[in-house]
Order: C-alpha cells, then structure tokens, then sequence
C-alpha cells in the first residue's frame, strides 16, 4: 500500500516535470517538426499562396549554436490544401540540435522565427530510459556492486533496497544540482565538488531517517536498515557527478536520478529472482556464494549490451 | 545541549581544515594542470602536422591561432572572430566581426599578448574591453590553428567534438589546404573497451588520412570486413607497397569497427560535419580579410 | 587485532588473508569497471593507496579528539578531502591515465573498504600500525586489480603492460566490458578451489 503512495507521488512529479515542455510555436506557424532525415515540415496556421510557399528563397534554416552556417535547402514542397510546407534539405539535418527556421514574405513583410527542436518531452524520457536500460548502473556502468552482491538475495530485500535508494537518490540529486548551480559554479568552487555531494547524500539520509522515523514507524521499520546501505554505494555519488559534468539541468537531473534509482531497483529485483531460483539449484562447491553470482551478473550484463544503441526518440 | 555546541565547533573546525589542505592542492596543481594540458595539445598537434616527438620543429613553421565568439548585441547575432594581425613586426590582434550573410560590419584592435590570447579568461577580458558597452561576445568554444610555413599555409588544425556512443568524442584533426584530411587524433572519448574504444586505434582512424574534401562530403560507413593489407599499411607495418596500398583505398568508405557500427559511424559525420562548417567559415573569413585588405601573418 | 603484530604480518594480512577484492569482496565496482589493463588496475590501486594510507592516518592521530557521534561524518570528511586532493594531482600530472579511469577516481570516496578500516582499525590502533594497515589494504587492493588486469588483459588483447606478448588476440570477450563479472566470479572461484584443497589435505592427515 505505501508503496502504491510512493509510486503515485513520483507520477505526479514525472507530470510536473513534463508540463514546461508542451509549449508550442507563435504566430503564422502552429506546429513544426522534423520530418526524415533530411526535412522539417512545417504547418501553417491559415491557408497561404502555394507559389510563395514553394519559393526556397522565402525560408532560412539554421542550426541555433551555429547562426552564420545556413543549411542549404533542396526544395519546399506545400502539401495539398495548401496550410502546410515539408522543407527538403540537401545534407541530413542533425537533429539532436534547435534549428532555427525564418520564414519571410509568406504573410505579408512579417519575418516569422521559429525554433525546431525534437520534443523536449521526448528528450527527458531519452534520459529516463538510457539510465534505465542503454547505461544501467549496475550492469553497463558496474556501479554499487558491492550492495548490489549484498542486498539482492530475497525478492522483499531487493523491493526495500531498490524504493529506499530511488527516494534517496532523487532527493539528493535535486538538492546537489542546487548546491553545484548556485555556489559552487558562481564562487568557482567546483574542486569541492566530491566534498559538497557526499555530504549532501549523507544529510539526506540522516533526514530521511529522522523523518521516516516520526512519520511512519511501521515503513520505518521494514525500509529502515536499507538507509545506512546507501551512503555506501557509490550510484548515490555518481548521479551528481555526473550531473556536474553534462551541467544538466533541473529536469534532466530529475531524469537521470529517477532511471539510475529505477535502473538499480530493475537489477536487484532480476538478481534476486535468480538468487531465490539458486537456491535449489546444484553448485560446485567452489562457486557457490559470491562467484555464481557474479557469473550470473556476468550474464545479465551481457543481456543488457543488447539495449545499446536502442533510440526511442 | 553543551554536547551538541562541541559537535558543531568541531566539525567546522575540521571542515575548515579540510577546505584549507583542499584548496593548498588545488592551487599547487591548478597550474601544473594547464601547463601540462597545453604541453599534450601540442604534443598532438606536432604529431598531426607529422613531426616526431623530440625532433625540433623547423623555425620556419609558424602557427597561428584563430578564435570564434557569437557577438550579440540588440540588433541580432553576428560572429566574431578574434585573429592576429599584421606582418614581421608589427604584430596584433584584431577582432572581426561579420553579419549572418558574411560581411564585414567592423574590426577593432584588441591589446592583448599572444600569450594571453591563449588563456580563455584573460582573451575574453581583452575582447570585452575592445567591443565596449552594448555587445557581448561569447566563446564558441572554436579554436582553429592556421600553420603557415616561410609565410604560406600549409595546414589547419580544427578541433570538434560530437556525440559518440556513450558521451562525447573530442577529436583534434588536421586539414591540407584544400580541405582534405591530412590527419586525425582522438583526444577523449569513453566508448567501450574492445569495441567503441579501438577508434583511437591506427586502423581505424588512419582511414580518414587522405580522404579529399570531395569525398569526404559523401563519404559513408560500410559494414564490411577491413582488407588485411589495407589495415597492414595504415598501422605503419613496413611493406614494399604500403603507399601504393593507402593509393587504393584513397576515395573507399570507411570500414566500420567489428561490434561498433554505431561509434564508427559518429567519428565519421563528426568529421565530416566540422570539416564542412570549417571550411565554410575559412572561406568566409578569407574573402573579407582580402576584400578589406587586412593585413594577416597566415 | 591485538598491538603484538608485526608490521610485515599487518600489510601481509591485507594482501592475503584479508585482501579486499577477493576475500572480503569489498569495493567491487572497479575491479569489475576498468580493470581491462594492467596499467589501469595500477593507477587506480595507488590512488586507493594513498586515499587509505592518508586517512588511516589523520584518523589515527585524531582520534582522540573524534567525538563519538560524528564518528561517521568526520571519516567521509577526511576520505572526501584526500580523494579529493588525489584527483586533482592526478588530473593535473598524468592526464592520460586520469582520462581512461574517467568517473572512477572520484567514486573512491564511496568505497567501503576505506571506511571500514577506518572503523574498524585506525580508530582504536596507533598510528604506526594503522599506517601498515593502510598499506596493506592498499596494496591488497592494488595487487587484486592488476591480477584481474593482468587476466583480462592477456586474454583480451594477448599484451602485458601494452606491449605485445602473444602476438595474437585469445579471446577478445574478456575485454569486452560484461566480462569483468565473469573474470571476477572465475578467479574467486579459482581461490575457493586452492582453499578447500588445502582444507582437505590437512583433513586427511590429522
């Protein structure tokens, strides 16, 4: 049931951090987007001449970080009911990047401006899910082993541990981006930065220990003696650094501690699994304990290879 | 109550110390830091350019540095560039800066040393003091190095850096003067052992050498296995016809890594991209530095 | 750990007897991450090195000035404090081998060995036997990953140290970066077998 709760809230904050992302473009033009490789379609907001829409010269296309390189165009191509135009380029765009797009002489002598990016609700999730499975911690980035090993015996154990550290790492990375953003970088501090972070993980757990303990005993006393474990893993001080060295922002930082925390519980529960299945199983005397388990692990991060390269968006 | 006012003191007291041994190493390293990142560029781009390490650089060979900012001001975007002027002597640096569609809209002299011109802050600082109030110009993080030798070019040196399969490739490359590849290193990456990572490996980077700017717009990644003697022949192993091999193989796609498609395809459109935004830019720059007859030691 | 053991007996029990990697399978992530070269387990193992020796040290000498409530926040200050000074001479004068440990040097602040050597031994012990403590483990740590590396790197790539000794390449999975797991769990497999070995021959003879 309090688990229900917990994953309710994080929902709830998932929304939240997506809300900011559905703004659209202004004025003549009402959607735009990327098209294939090479092409950004555009749709208008009211009917315009086909002629004009058709004219190369009428629209300019550049990438934002790059503003004196404009992107040669191959043709523009007004689709039928004439609302709308698919702009052909001659090399692939990168679409990673903004592009710019300047729109002239279509409506009147207004010069329309608009920005063409790959949803940024898209990009989020892209985080989300390349901490999760493309980059996971334990089987891609072999971080937290050594709680890994320790807690993912029991089904129940692995469940605790993974929600507990999920929590911990979201809060601490949030309260980092704040430190790392607004003293460190400002004072040129940055050489502090494993001091600062550790902290802070280690203040977030006394917090949520003390917390926990007045507000739920019943949660404290199953999820409790998983908080000690987390300060020492070293996922909880890999998500700020890493966070400090892509200078992510707010929301990508929320990302990529919710898929390391999320990444984390998904391997402790697989481990788990087979830790319980293990148990009837017949093991040569010298591999049993630590060693079947890394094989297993082994095997598991060989599994996971399979996701590199996986693009959603 | 007493306990707790202890606690706080003490731990202050040793978080003061530990800042203070902290930032005693921080200082004692933070030069040698620089000094020897810039040793190592050098080291890179000397080895680029093809001479070895230890052997003396002839007196002749002069390199020049260039550096792009995006200068804003209310108008709208311009571009900057920040290049040393004037010929024998009489040696500056003048900022340049050019509209959107490549026309001058103004130089003015910036008093700075070369030395400081290297350094980041002290160059910004410079640039800041020539454009005065109402304009900003930011870093593009685009350095290119324009090799001259007895006063005529004979090389650049452009650095880029892109997306590979895990995080970024930075990748220093070397240009002929006609846009063909004369050279690639890659300077940072962290792709996987065995795989991603043999991109820094000869038979894999030393493809690009030769590649002319024609081809190298449409050049593409093939999935097919990298002939023995070509492989032989780029890592430098002696044959009878090592050039003759390299000859063959001048204008081929690039054979992709075995099990690293995906980072041997990122090298290949990183280059590709820089190169063609670099050359795009030269040009540029070169029409108004002769169009305007400014002076240049490249 | 009584005051009576020698120094020579304190590094030896943290090479051998208590050896982090394969014994008390602590601070695995390393040698699972980046140990695909000799040369790579080296620079870490003298990083783990200095950052244990260091701080079993400060904690040695301070000890007695430790309140014991904040035991635990005054450890993490000092390893957060001596790692951070190793990763900055690192970076500064060997920039090369820095860049290919990447995020790990910093993540020795996590370790749980060094802190509970900490715990366990600097605390109570003086500070010259917590100083061979902390070599000790240092090494054992050191010593653990190059045998890791040494494995991988050998089967991997058929070189030692970089250069070519075999001539060709064995097997290219073991330095594919999953194959930590199985080097590790193989070769901790491999020192269960020789113990229980010598269990059963002094078995048959008593």
């Amino acid at each position: 049931m309090n688990l229900t709760r917990i994953r309710l809230v994080s929902l709830v904050a998932l929304v939240c951090a997506f809300i900011p992302a559905l703004v659209h473009g202004q004025g003549l033009i009402s959607k735009q987007s990327f098209g294939e490789k090479n092409e950004i379609i555009l749709k208008f907001s009211a009917e315009v001449n086909k002629a004009q829409a058709a004219n190369v010269s009428n629209y300019s296309v550049i990438e934002e970080q790059d503003p004196d390189i404009r992107l040669e165009l191959a043709s523009a191509v007004p689709n039928y009911s004439g609302d709308g135009v698919t702009l052909h380029f001659k090399q692939p765009l990168n679409t990673a990047k903004t592009h710019v797009v300047t729109v002239s002489n279509l409506s009147g002598d207004v010069k329309t401006v608009v920005k063409v990016s790959k949803p940024y609700l898209g990009y989020l999730f892209s985080i989300l899910i390349s901490a999760l499975l493309i980059n996971n911690f334990v089987f891609t980035k072999y971080l937290g082993l050594c709680v890994f090993f320790g807690t993912s015996k029991r089904k129940t154990t692995a469940k605790g541990m993974g929600v507990v550290f999920t929590l911990v790492m979201v809060a601490s990375a949030m309260m980092s981006w704040f430190f790392f953003n607004f003293i460190l970088i400002p004072y040129n501090l940055n050489f502090l930065e494993i001091v600062v972070f550790i902290g802070l993980v280690s203040l977030t757990v006394q917090a949520v220990d003390t917390i926990l303990r007045k507000v739920n005993p019943i949660l404290f006393n199953s999820f409790g003696v998983y908080l000690v474990l987390v300060i020492a893993n070293c996922v909880i001080i890999a998500v700020p650094l890493m966070m400090a060295n892509n200078k992510f922002n707010l929301f990508e930082t929320f990302m990529l501690a919710l898929g390391a925390g999320g990444g984390f519980l998904l391997a402790l529960y697989l481990m788990s699994s087979v830790s319980e299945r293990m148990q009837f199983a017949k093991i040569p005397p010298t591999f049993k304990g630590l060693p079947i388990a890394f094989i297993v692990a082994g095997q598991f991060a060989m599994a996971f290879l399979g996701f590199s390269g996986l693009q959603i968006f | 109550m007493k306990n707790i006012i202890t606690i706080i003191i003490r731990l202050t007291l040793s978080c003061l110390l530990a800042a203070f041994v902290m930032g005693i190493f921080f200082v004692m390293t933070s030069k040698a830091k620089k000094h020897n990142e810039h040793v190592n560029e050098e080291k890179v781009m000397y080895s680029l350019l093809g001479y070895k390490v230890g052997a003396p650089v002839p007196e002749t060979v002069k390199l020049y540095a260039v550096y792009r900012y995006i200068v804003t001001d209310p108008a709208g975007k311009s571009i900057g560039y920040l290049v040393p002027t004037g010929q024998g002597a009489e040696t500056g640096f003048s900022f340049i800066i050019l509209d959107l569609d490549g026309k001058l809209i103004e130089q003015k002299p910036v008093t700075v040393t070369a030395d400081d011109a290297a350094e980041a802050e002290s160059r910004d600082k410079a640039i800041k003091a020539a454009l005065g109030a109402g304009k900003e110009a930011v870093y593009a993080d685009d350095k290119t190095i324009i090799v001259t030798d007895n006063g005529a070019r004979t090389a650049y040196l452009l650095s880029g850096k892109f997306a590979g399969f895990k995080a970024s490739i930075s990748v220093m490359l070397a240009l002929k003067t006609d846009f063909g590849i004369r050279g690639l290193a890659i300077v940072e990456h962290e792709e996987d052992p065995g795989l991603g990572a043999e991109i820094e490996k000869g038979y894999f980077k030393n493809q690009f050498i030769g590649k002319s700017f024609a081809t190298l717009k449409t050049l593409d990644v093939v999935k097919e296995p990298l002939p023995d003697a070509y492989a032989k022949a780029m890592e430098g192993v002696k044959g009878e016809d090592g050039g003759k091999i390299l000859e063959q193989y001048k204008d081929h796609a690039i054979y992709a890594l075995t099990g690293a498609t995906i980072s041997s395809r990122a090298v290949t459109n990183g280059v590709k991209g820089t190169v063609a935004k670099f050359a795009y830019r030269i040009n540029i720059l070169d029409n108004v530095l002769k169009e305007q007859h400014i002076v240049v030691p490249f | 750990m009584a005051n009576d053991k020698s120094s020579m007996q304190l590094v030896a029990n943290g090479i051998l007897k208590e050896n982090p990697i394969f014994r008390l399978a602590l601070s695995m992530c390393p040698a699972v991450g980046i140990s695909t070269t000799v040369m790579n387990g080296f620079m870490l193992g003298v990083a783990v090195l200095f950052v244990q020796v260091c701080s079993s040290l400060t904690i040695s000498m301070v000890k007695k000035v430790i309140h014991p409530r904040i035991r635990i926040p005054t450890y993490t200050l000092t390893i957060a404090t001596w790692v951070t000074v190793i990763d900055m001479v690192l970076a500064a004068y060997m920039p090369e081998a820095y860049a290919k440990m990447g995020i790990f040097v910093k993540l020795i602040v996590a370790f749980a060995i060094i802190t509970m050597r900490l715990e366990m031994f600097a605390c109570k012990e003086p500070v010259g036997a917590s100083f061979w403590d902390g070599l000790g483990m240092g090494l054992g740590f050191m010593i653990g990953m190059m045998t890791i590396g040494l494995v991988r790197e050998l089967l991997g790539s058929g070189a030692i140290l970089g250069y070519d000794v075999l001539g060709f390449k064995p097997l290219l999975f073991f330095i594919l970066p999953s194959a930590g797991f199985f080097v590790v769990g193989l070769m901790m497999a491999f020192f269960n077998y020789i113990e229980l070995y010598y269990k059963r021959k002094k078995g048959f003879k008593s």
